[in-house]
């Protein structure tokens, strides 16, 4: 894409977000969300394939219905309480169709058929900020609204969300479509936490970036898109194996990596909220993910998967792109464990 | 009549929307635009906006459509689909035309609708009196406010409506 232009369209992207974030008017709110949206599509359509059409259609379709169910929300709640400003005390009737509205918007189940397919359809690049940075502007109107959610709906959204988060990401091969399934399912411990403690849903927000990033980036380095082309990844490049294999161990919640902390701190938080069995169904069900998690380790730093003979013999070349910030991405998804103490400042 | 004419427009204005939503060719959903752009003029100057009703006239059907109409007849087909040519498109029509006839007979016998808020019969659609706008009307004010106070917004719609054109263009490159 011209670079001017594709600089005015991030900057949109970027504005956009910031916009829904910053604003304390909800019609700024809708705004910002439409502004995101716009700008956006091309960035989905940056290879003019019909696959790349297809998605960015299906996520333009999409978003733009939550958009009109927002809108048609803000004008209920503009009706009740006769004032724009950004508050907390909703009408708790018509908080059911914002939380509808937001979780369309985020992936969440029963909404989260087009993950998959949006991500699949386009390239690695745009990928990374479908599922990095289009889940902010959402999580903080969610973030905003949190005391006044239907309880059911919420954590009924996120229990299912962890669940097939977990059930479909097993029978794929396709990185693009894992990770769009590891998005669902993050999604759901995020807003199963949200209605008791929002600051632990910005900890496992921000740390589910860290980890999304770095893996984003280490398979755009390799360019692979299949579990079989990352199989080969000892062959071009054998540090991002190993790197593969931590990362992959950090996204699935095993101590003592970073993804751990907000699986514990979720699990913590709900428990002192006397709820058991919800997040026991979490954990097991997080498991799934794990499983998955742990045949893309398998096959890339534990197997040599099968291949043919000139598989194994590749040239060596140094690689060309600039893959800025991955080191101290890396640490910062797999070391921060020694650090949780200091979550003790939330308090 | 004139009590009842927002919810006359009302009912009309879904209906048009109806019309297009049941997808026939752009060139017939077109036609339901402009019917919904100026029963929407209808409305909104009922309530008093005189300047925001003649402004959908001017930018909406007279710059948008126009244009979309023009786009429309450049990619046109020899027999295009109307709302009688197959029978999805008809179904449709006839659903959403019936949904909203029964939804308007509903608030017209009734005199509360609880369907996500509370509608008050008819209440909220018939106009009783114009009210008293005092001096100036709310909607030069509030015009005036966004042009002044508002400054941050018009920022942003300005903004918005030049990615919107920077979008299009991006999308339609197509190499």
């Amino acid at each position: 894409m011209n670079p001017p232009i594709f600089i005015i369209i991030m900057l949109t992207v970027i504005s956009g977000t910031m916009i829904v974030v910053t604003t304390s008017h909800w019609l700024l709110v809708w705004i910002g969300f439409e502004m995101n949206l716009l700008a956006i599509i091309p960035i989905l359509m940056k290879k003019y394939n019909p696959r790349a059409m297809e998605a960015a259609t299906k996520y333009f379709l999409t978003q733009a219905a939550a958009s009109m169910i927002l809108m048609m929300w803000i004008i209920i709640n503009l009706l009740h309480s006769g004032q724009w400003t950004v508050l907390k005390d909703l009408n708790p009737m018509a908080s059911i169709m914002m939380t509808t509205a937001l979780a369309m918007k985020l992936g969440l189940a029963p909404f989260h058929f087009w993950v998959p397919e949006v991500t699949q359809g386009i390239s690695m690049s745009s990928g990374l900020i479908l599922l990095t940075w289009q889940k902010i502007a959402p999580l903080s109107i969610l973030y905003q609204i949190s005391s006044t959610i239907n309880p059911n709906l919420i954590l009924t959204m996120s229990i299912l969300s962890v669940m097939i988060g977990g059930w479909g990401g097993l029978n794929q091969t396709q990185l693009r479509k894992i990770m769009a399934y590891s998005s669902i399912a993050h999604m759901g411990w995020m807003t199963a936490i949200m209605m008791y403690s929002p600051t632990m849903m910005i900890l496992n927000l921000t740390i589910y970036i860290i980890m999304t990033l770095t893996t984003f980036m280490l398979f755009m380095h390799n360019s692979t898109t299949t579990t079989a082309s990352l199989s080969q990844t000892w062959n071009k490049t054998p540090l991002i194996t190993s790197l593969i294999l931590v990362l992959m161990m950090s996204l699935g919640g095993l101590p003592p990596l970073s993804g751990f902390i907000p699986k514990w701190m979720i699990i913590q938080e709900l428990t002192k909220n006397e709820l058991i069995m919800m997040p026991t169904l979490l954990a097991m069900t997080a498991l799934l993910n794990l499983y998955f998690y742990m045949r893309l380790t398998y096959t890339t730093a534990l197997t040599m998967f099968p291949s043919n003979n000139s598989m194994k013999m590749k040239w060596r070349f140094e690689c060309t792109k600039k893959m800025t910030f991955l080191p101290p991405l890396v640490v910062m998804s797999t070391m921060l464990l020694p650090l949780a103490p200091m979550l003790s400042i939330l308090d | 009549m004139m009590t009842y004419i927002v919810f006359i427009l009302s009912t009309v204005f879904v209906v048009s929307f109806v019309s297009f939503s049941s997808k026939p060719s752009p060139i017939y959903g077109g036609f339901g635009l402009l019917v919904a752009g100026g029963i929407g003029c209808g409305i909104v100057l009922n309530f008093g906006g005189s300047f925001l009703g003649l402004m959908v006239f001017l930018i909406y059907l007279g710059g948008m459509l126009v244009v979309f109409g023009y786009t429309t007849a450049m990619a046109t087909e020899p027999y295009p689909e109307a709302w009688t040519s197959n029978k999805a498109v008809l179904a449709m029509f006839i659903t959403g035309v019936l949904a909203e006839l029964l939804t308007a007979c509903y608030i017209l016998k009734e005199d509360e609708v609880e369907v996500v808020f509370k509608f008050n019969g008819a209440g909220d659609w018939v106009i009783y009196d114009t009210g008293d706008s005092g001096f100036f009307s709310e909607e030069a004010m509030g015009i005036a406010a966004l042009y002044s106070y508002g400054t941050w917004l018009v920022v942003v719609t300005g903004w918005s409506l030049l990615i919107g054109v920077l979008v299009i263009m991006e999308v339609t490159r197509g190499n």
